[in-house]
């Protein structure tokens, strides 16, 4: 029997390399109204080999860590914002073939009573495509090493029932010039009964009101703008760097603003909410 | 393959907030993750510790396609040993990431220049812009095959997860 397998597995695994294997998620949030109680996912497989997908859920929303590094908060399954408990995704598991949708679909049954507000789950879209490409295994005395990437996509599913609100509160704003960075830290905290989906926006002006350019990966930017999700509070820590030759000496503002406001998703899912902002001044010895 | 998905993200992109057609399949703007390259330490030697760094050839490789300049949090479910699967049960092999061992860059398909990372802290991404709202992710490890170590295909899965705010 397991030299059975372990044949099988060889001839399985005998390719030399991994053509791209992926799944498309879409959307990548999802608000689910309560008087139609239902949504759905897509998944679109754009490869040539079919691929196997596992649907979960768990309960989580972003919150930061001590050092501002935004996570999942996966640990409070039992509060009272949580829809873990009634809402479900359908099928668990299936196979979409290439160049095949296919259509994963939430129900809730939401318990009686339950109050105006919204409640949150993430939907686990795991997938799993390819073997791992060894060769030479023909050699019995020889040990192979590889390693299966897996995949995993997390979306947000919000459900909400009756009138919903947010909002945010900003404070604690500090920025700081750490060798060519401007890293930022702030104190957010939502208000009303929502989340607060939108973006924070850093704008960097010197002593002339003039916009200093800031870097973000390959690009530069006049505003860095970074998407945000308040759901009970955070403090983020974003970073961006100074282009070269960097900063002159000098006193300098960082204007930052959150607003509610998303490129990336239908502007009638993103709940209005009045935009904050702060100033906190900056010196370049 | 790529270039199918890199086209589709593209049309995508340049799409945002409407649908989009790709194949007569109609769409609308999603995330793709693909699997570019597992992690193949390929054939190793007892006794000698093997390194494979996310900048190699041989490095673990996604692609992901998302929107323009949207931010995810990049976490990973590591591996501690590997399982030889054609020997008795018991049969491992143990594997380590070094706090330097993921890297992610938007944009373009070379870690040489993306932002390095320790994969069991995890990050927070970027998608490139709009003329191509891709981002890479490399990842790379060490193995630690024993001097006692039995012959045979040692095997493991990395799980990378992305998650949208």
């Amino acid at each position: 029997m397991m030299r059975t397998l372990a044949i099988a597995v060889t001839l399985a695994l005998g390719t030399a390399s991994l053509a791209a294997q992926g799944v498309m998620v879409a959307p990548h949030a999802v608000f689910i109204d309560h008087r139609l109680r239902s949504g759905s996912v897509l998944l679109y497989n754009p490869g040539t080999e079919p691929v196997e997908v596992a649907i979960s859920t768990i309960f989580g929303y972003p919150t930061t860590d001590s050092t501002g590094r935004i996570m999942l908060d996966t640990l409070r399954r039992d509060s009272t914002v949580s829809a873990l408990g009634w809402i479900q995704a359908f099928p668990r598991r299936l196979t979409v073939g290439p160049r095949e949708r296919q259509t994963v679909r939430l129900l809730a049954r939401p318990p009686a009573g339950l109050p105006d507000g919204e409640y949150w789950l993430r939907l686990v879209i795991a997938a799993q495509a390819g073997r791992v490409p060894i060769t030479g295994v023909a050699d019995t005395t020889a040990i192979q090493v590889g390693l299966t990437l897996e995949v995993r996509t997390i979306i947000g599913v919000n459900y909400r029932k009756g009138p919903v609100s947010t909002g945010v509160t900003l404070s604690q704003v500090t920025a700081q010039i750490v060798g060519d960075s401007l890293i930022t830290r702030s104190k957010l905290e939502r208000r009303g009964n929502a989340a607060f989906i939108g973006m924070i926006r850093e704008t960097l002006v010197d002593s002339t009101g003039a916009v200093h350019a800031q870097r973000v990966g390959d690009s530069v930017v006049t505003t860095f703008a970074s998407p945000i999700g308040v759901y009970i509070a955070m403090q983020p820590r974003l970073a961006s760097a100074i282009p070269q030759p960097g900063l002159p000496r000098g006193r300098y503002w960082l204007r930052y603003e959150v607003v509610a406001e998303r490129e990336d998703l239908d502007p009638m899912v993103v709940l209005k909410a009045p935009a904050v902002r702060d100033s906190v001044r900056l010196v370049v010895p | 393959m790529l270039a199918l998905c890199v086209g589709l993200a593209a049309r995508a992109a340049a799409q945002a907030g409407s649908s989009v057609s790709a194949d007569a399949v109609v769409v609308t703007v999603g995330m793709t993750i693909s699997t570019l390259r597992d992690l193949n330490f390929g054939t190793v030697i007892k006794g000698v510790p093997s390194t494979i760094l996310p900048t190699a050839v041989n490095a673990g490789e996604w692609q992901v396609s998302g929107s323009a300049n949207a931010f995810v949090i990049i976490s990973f479910t590591l591996p501690t040993q590997l399982t030889n699967i054609q020997a008795l049960p018991g049969s491992t092999m143990p594997i380590a990431f070094s706090a330097l061992a993921a890297i992610w860059r938007r944009s373009t398909n070379n870690p040489v220049g993306g932002t390095v990372f320790n994969p069991a802290l995890g990050s927070v991404g970027r998608f490139g812009p709009p003329a191509n709202p891709t981002m890479y992710v490399w990842i790379g490890g060490t193995v630690a095959p024993a001097v006692a170590a039995k012959p045979g295909i040692y095997q493991g899965n990395v799980i990378v997860s992305l998650v949208y705010q």
